[in-house]
């Protein structure tokens, strides 16, 4: 048996790990690890909740959008603050559209080099491709000349000897499976997504007043001002400007990201035999398309067991306990037992081994992540996850979606529950948003033009207006999940502040009864041709679209370490 | 040099919530405190955003990264480097940082963007431990690092009007005033 360890990679040290034994070929156990120490909660003990925000902000290094949101949401919450229709639109459209570009960027730039080979895009002929690529769509940029000038480009970037965002990947690996013209059409579709994506995320800019850090968050609604005729403010340009962005994202979305990604999955259909999972699927929901606390969630929230998509239970935040039985933390109760985040605790307890190690006491405490548990059991949130929900909660744009890629692919709705389901609806689910998205502005541009400038709740921005001991929660669905963060405040400052963030979902620990995580049930049973070059654990760890850096480690029989693969 | 048409982009790397690792966005909060910027030369602070600060080298001819470098010199000590010599460093650094600096560097070569002029200003961290204040060793070092980095804006050609001058020293038309922006209303 051998023991295969991916551990942080190359730019960064210290992140997610995985430790996974090999045995005739395929993995027969895995554990997912977070190296890193991240204890957000205690630092903001004591702040002003107000300010919360501009901290949570930081804890994720990719998508500060989404923890000042829910930041927000929880302090909201907890003050009683209603947000006006306009702050809910604008947080609508900078939510999604933020959804829109991590999408594609997860897509093109940290997934898609498990699935393509650039090497082999380089051998392709350019009028095969122009063909391939005219046969799947109409975007404009599939002629032969387009495809033999990009071939030229990397070719040129390979031949500088530094091979950069393709350095890490394993060329030539028997698990690669499409042929020149694709790995080329995908290729080229990756540095047109590297120029869309950074024209698109400028909405943001629009949005948020100051791009890349948004500063027009604030408890009770928005700071930046709306109003159709000041410089200063979202304005008529704004809208025009939005709307442009907006249509060009769906047009990518719909033209090049969609039918590229139907084109790679019908290459790697025996992905949707592997990947499952632990196949119980949370989400809050998110999209609010009206106000107040029970308002209609374009994508809806809700709880789905055992794969079973008939029904879909509804959400019970109470039921939500993290265990840190494997998590080097300790409860003042014991660690046998989850608490509720309401009542969470952060007291780090280290007694992993001293880095460098080989390997992780797998029997023990092993992670800095936590283990969140519904009703006492493992959830894997995310885009999978929603889709599913609003697949079997009755979405229209969904099933239509759905059904048509299953129809692509011929495979029917079990296919959904693997690595090629997670990344199938990822793709779905960026096209749901894109098309999504002008309606929200629309609203937007009706209220400006009906006079209703409101962007703000005042009533409760004086903590002499709260109550003197009060909590509240706020949930959020961000690119990768179901992110929840719990506030408790007493005499205007924080008491306790819990977050539980998508990855501690998917990338979590054992708990206290021996479930296995997400990623940590996903990965058994993955097919490994070679332990050196471990790429079908990566497929399967890099479909949950981790926001940590992965890196995996080879482990003989005896525990000693074979391989240490650096992954990106 | 920074003609009239040249853009510079001073970027600030980091995270906040990470000790020393936030340094170089400390640096740029100090500069764009006491400096008017503008169109010519932008400072931003980029947080650990990776690609999607792909937007923000738009139209930067030159450009300054600030950023914690490790492993060169006890805690505290600058580091400048310069052209092909920065993308190494970032790519092997330690911090938290997540998709990294490097990343951008390919991504802008791939699309044909890469800067003319390229600099790294960075200093020696003691701690990437979580805490949103600086080392003792880092924090005495950030009044230097900033004024190095305003030296290396002036080297490279551009000018950064303080504050409190622009603030005295301003244009009847206000259209008229270098990186100027709109007066807010």
């Amino acid at each position: 048996m051998t023991r295969v360890v991916v551990d942080p990679v190359t730019r960064i040290e210290g992140h997610l790990r995985i430790e996974a034994e090999v045995d005739g070929g395929a993995v027969n156990n895995a554990w997912s690890s977070s190296t890193m120490f991240r204890g957000i909660e205690i630092i903001l003990k004591g702040h002003d909740p107000r300010d919360a925000w501009a901290f949570t902000q930081r804890i994720c290094g990719v998508c500060t959008t989404v923890h000042a949101i829910t930041s927000i949401r929880a302090v909201e919450n907890a003050i009683g603050a209603e947000p006006p229709p306009n702050a809910r639109l604008l947080r609508n459209l900078i939510m999604a559209s933020q959804m829109v570009q991590d999408h594609v960027v997860h897509f093109y730039h940290l997934h898609a080099l498990d699935w393509v080979d650039i090497v082999s895009a380089l051998s392709a002929d350019p009028e095969a491709t122009a063909n391939l690529a005219q046969s799947i769509s109409d975007w404009p940029l599939s002629s032969k000349t387009y495809f033999t000038g990009v071939q030229q480009r990397v070719a040129a970037f390979v031949e500088r000897g530094q091979l950069g965002p393709f350095g890490n990947a394993y060329w030539g690996h028997s698990a690669y499976r499409l042929p020149p013209e694709a790995n080329l059409m995908a290729v080229a579709h990756y540095l047109e997504a590297l120029d869309w994506q950074r024209e698109f995320i400028k909405i943001h800019a629009v949005l948020g007043g100051k791009n890349p850090h948004l500063q027009s968050f604030l408890v009770g609604g928005m700071a930046t001002p709306v109003d159709p005729d000041k410089q200063a403010s979202i304005n008529m340009t704004s809208i025009a400007t939005m709307r442009k962005l907006i249509r060009q994202a769906k047009a990518f979305v719909e033209k090049v990201y969609l039918p590229d990604l139907l084109a790679v999955a019908s290459f790697y259909k025996e992905w949707a035999g592997y990947g499952a999972g632990v196949g119980n699927y949370l989400v809050y929901g998110e999209y609010p398309e009206a106000n107040g606390a029970d308002a209609p969630l374009y994508l809806p929230s809700g709880v789905i067991r055992n794969q079973d998509l008939s029904t879909v239970e509804a959400l019970d935040e109470t039921k939500i306990t993290e265990y840190v039985t494997h998590s080097w933390f300790e409860y003042g109760d014991g660690d046998g037992e989850g608490l509720h985040p309401s009542r969470g605790e952060t007291n780090p307890n280290y007694t992993g081994p001293d880095p460098p190690y080989e390997r992780l006491n797998t029997d023990g405490k092993y992670s800095w992540l936590k283990s969140p548990r519904y009703d006492g059991k493992s959830m894997e949130v995310g885009p999978l996850a929603r889709m599913l929900v609003a697949y079997a909660s009755g979405v229209p744009r969904v099933q239509e979606l759905v059904n048509f890629a299953l129809g692509q692919l011929g495979v029917g709705p079990a296919a959904l529950f693997s690595t090629l389901g997670r990344v199938a609806a990822r793709g779905i689910e960026t096209l749901v948003l894109a098309e999504k998205l002008e309606g929200w502005l629309d609203e937007l541009a009706d209220n400006m033009g009906s006079g209703d400038l409101r962007i703000h709740d005042n009533s409760k921005w004086d903590p002499a207006s709260w109550p003197r001991d009060c909590t509240g929660a706020g949930f959020h669905e961000a690119p990768r999940g179901a992110l929840g963060h719990w506030v408790h405040i007493v005499d205007g400052e924080i008491a306790n502040y819990q977050c539980v963030v998508p990855s501690t979902w998917n990338a979590g620990p054992r708990d206290a009864m021996g479930q296995p995580g997400p990623y940590e049930a996903a990965i058994i049973g993955n097919p490994v041709a070679d332990p050196e070059q471990p790429l079908e654990i990566l497929r399967t760890v890099h479909s949950f679209d981790p926001c940590m850096a992965c890196g995996v480690h080879v482990l003989d029989p005896q525990g000693n370490e074979v391989v240490k693969v650096r992954v990106q | 040099m920074g003609d009239s048409k040249s853009s510079l982009l001073v970027l600030g790397l980091g995270n906040l919530l990470c000790a020393d690792d936030g340094v170089g966005v400390r640096a740029v909060e100090s500069i764009q405190r006491d400096y008017q910027t503008g169109e010519a030369v932008r400072v931003i602070d980029g947080g650990t955003l990776g690609l999607t600060l792909l937007s923000t080298f738009d139209g930067a001819d030159d450009v300054v990264l600030v950023d914690a470098v490790a492993g060169v010199g006890p805690p505290g000590t600058l580091v400048r480097l310069a052209g092909d010599d920065v993308a190494p460093a970032v790519r092997n650094r330690l911090s938290c940082h997540q998709v990294g600096v490097a990343d951008l560097l390919d991504s802008l070569r791939l699309l044909d963007s890469y800067p003319e002029r390229l600099i790294l200003w960075g200093v020696v961290p003691a701690s990437f431990e979580l805490d949103t204040s600086l080392s003792p060793a880092v924090a005495d070092a950030l009044p230097t690092l900033v004024e190095r980095v305003l030296e290396e804006v002036r080297n490279l050609g551009y000018s950064l009007l303080s504050r409190r001058n622009a603030i005295r020293d301003a244009p009847i038309d206000p259209a008229a005033a270098p990186g100027s922006r709109p007066v807010r209303v």
